[in-house]
């Protein structure tokens, strides 16, 4: 090459002349948009072979990343489950913390509302084993001055009263229980009944003569009369009545979410509660009323009070009557 | 004419190499510059003759060095090109660049001695001249310059007539050995 150039050296001084001044004109001649032909020719030359190198390298790049990184992609996956699982089960617990502090406003707002009454706030720590009884444990016992016949409520209505207490927990008696009773009226006739457990989710409301006009969704609360819980607590609603011989068979929709409890507010007073204003609501988390045909037909009230003595932690619902 | 073509022919090795006072070439290139920039602005008729190319013809033929005389057809094109107000440096220059190094080629080859040879060299050389700048330019500048034309056919011939004076003159700048 270089014996070549020697041999040829005016030749090789030509074309080297030559392409000097080509450039120099090129640097001083300017194309479309001002550009000089030099840098246009620049970028002409350089464009094709830059093309192929992004062309190269991109290809190559989706190549490892898309053949390659699989290696990682399989690992990277069972990672991403495991955090998902974790974020699954903080979630979880996220959500049930923001229920049981729901729940806890709610039973807050409740105590605020009634600050006459003197209440505590207990927690369902177990539930019974025997399928026949309808009881449930509480964290509040004797060291909390709980004591027998209290009763046992949630902002939504009745849930039961305490039957044995012990040092720190107590034993609750639900209103299902078939040995439970509780004073109990409609809210707008006033008719006074007994409801009564049966170990069934829906009590019975007993007492209520055939003439009695009972319509389904009808409102019952709690009459005071058997002095365990106050006068015009809410029990809950009539699912469905129909006549019975000598009574009507009325059966209840607990207000109370019986089957979920886990926060309930022990009444230590049977000191009547004042109605809530209007617009207020405790209810965690509300149970629309079933469309149940009210099957019984309009009987005249009867003074079903005195059969309430029958259950034993019910005292007949007589005015003035003592508690068991 | 064929006679007098084949009298001017010789053997390279019979060709005789011209020597000039030392600075001559560069100040009678200089002068033609000059002189062509000035006679430039007194109308279209000074543009007839390029003296600039004539000089490159002439020093180039009489050195026989094609190194010298690409180099002096680069130098000379340039500075043309510097003195116009509108040409990119190296559009002459690379014209006479090539002139330069043919015609120092050529005129290593055959006697440019006698004034018809030197008639018809200039004529050519001052075609290929134009072929070549009208090539730059085209293909540069973008310019739709002409190859050839009527115009430039008589430039190219008064170019030569006067070439042969011009020459006969320049002869007096040489060594004698």
């Amino acid at each position: 090459m270089i014996d070549a150039i020697s041999r040829h050296r005016s030749l090789a001084l030509l074309a080297g002349v030559i392409l000097a001044q080509v450039l120099l004109l090129a640097y001083q001649i300017r194309r479309a948009h001002d550009v000089r032909l030099i840098r246009y020719w620049s970028v002409q030359a350089s464009a094709p072979a830059a093309r192929s190198g992004t062309w190269f390298f991109s290809h190559l790049g989706g190549f490892w990343s898309g053949y390659v990184g699989l290696r990682n992609a399989h690992a990277e996956n069972e990672q991403l489950r495991e955090q998902v699982g974790q974020l699954e089960l903080r979630n979880r617990e996220l959500e049930s913390q923001a229920a049981e502090a729901h729940r806890l406003e709610v039973l807050f707002d409740f105590r605020s509302a009634h600050p006459e009454a003197q209440m505590l706030a207990a927690q369902v720590i177990e539930a019974s084993a025997d399928p026949a009884s309808e009881t449930v444990l509480i964290n509040r016992g004797d060291h909390d001055r709980v004591k027998r016949n209290m009763a046992v409520i949630t902002p939504d209505g009745i849930v039961g009263k305490i039957v044995e207490v012990f040092p720190d927990d107590s034993q609750v008696m639900l209103m299902t229980d078939k040995n439970m009773g509780v004073g109990a009226m409609f809210a707008d006739t006033r008719t006074h009944g007994v409801v009564k457990g049966t170990s069934d989710p829906q009590p019975l409301m007993d007492y209520i003569v055939n003439d009695e006009k009972v319509s389904a969704g009808q409102t019952i609360i709690t009459s005071g009369e058997d002095r365990i819980f106050p006068k015009g607590l809410l029990v809950g609603v009539v699912a469905s009545a129909k006549d019975g011989n000598p009574f009507q068979k009325i059966l209840v929709r607990p207000a109370a979410r019986l089957d979920r409890l886990e926060d309930v507010i022990v009444l230590v007073t049977q000191q009547e509660l004042a109605p809530a204003r209007p617009g207020q609501s405790f209810t965690v988390s509300p149970a629309p009323p079933a469309p149940v045909q009210a099957t019984a037909p309009p009987l005249n009230t009867g003074a079903a009070a005195a059969a309430a003595s029958s259950q034993p932690s019910v005292k007949a619902p007589q005015p003035g009557g003592a508690a068991k | 004419m064929a006679s007098m073509l084949n009298t001017g022919f010789q053997s390279e090795q019979n060709v005789e190499v011209h020597k000039f006072y030392s600075g001559s070439v560069v100040l009678v290139a200089f002068v033609t510059l000059i002189l062509q920039a000035f006679l430039h602005k007194y109308g279209r008729w000074a543009d007839v003759v390029d003296l600039p190319l004539l000089v490159v013809i002439y020093f180039s033929v009489s050195r026989r060095n094609p190194v010298t005389g690409l180099l002096l057809g680069a130098a000379i094109g340039m500075f043309q090109d510097g003195l116009s107000h509108d040409n990119p440096i190296g559009l002459y220059g690379i014209a006479k660049t090539l002139v330069g190094y043919f015609a120092s080629t050529v005129g290593a080859r055959i006697d440019t001695e006698h004034p018809f040879a030197r008639f018809v060299l200039t004529f050519l050389f001052f075609h290929f001249h134009q072929v070549v700048l009208a090539f730059t330019e085209r293909v540069l500048l973008n310019q739709p310059t002409p190859f050839f034309s009527l115009h430039l056919l008589i430039d190219s011939l008064i170019s030569a007539a006067v070439s042969v004076v011009l020459f006969a003159a320049l002869d007096r700048l040489r060594r004698s050995n």
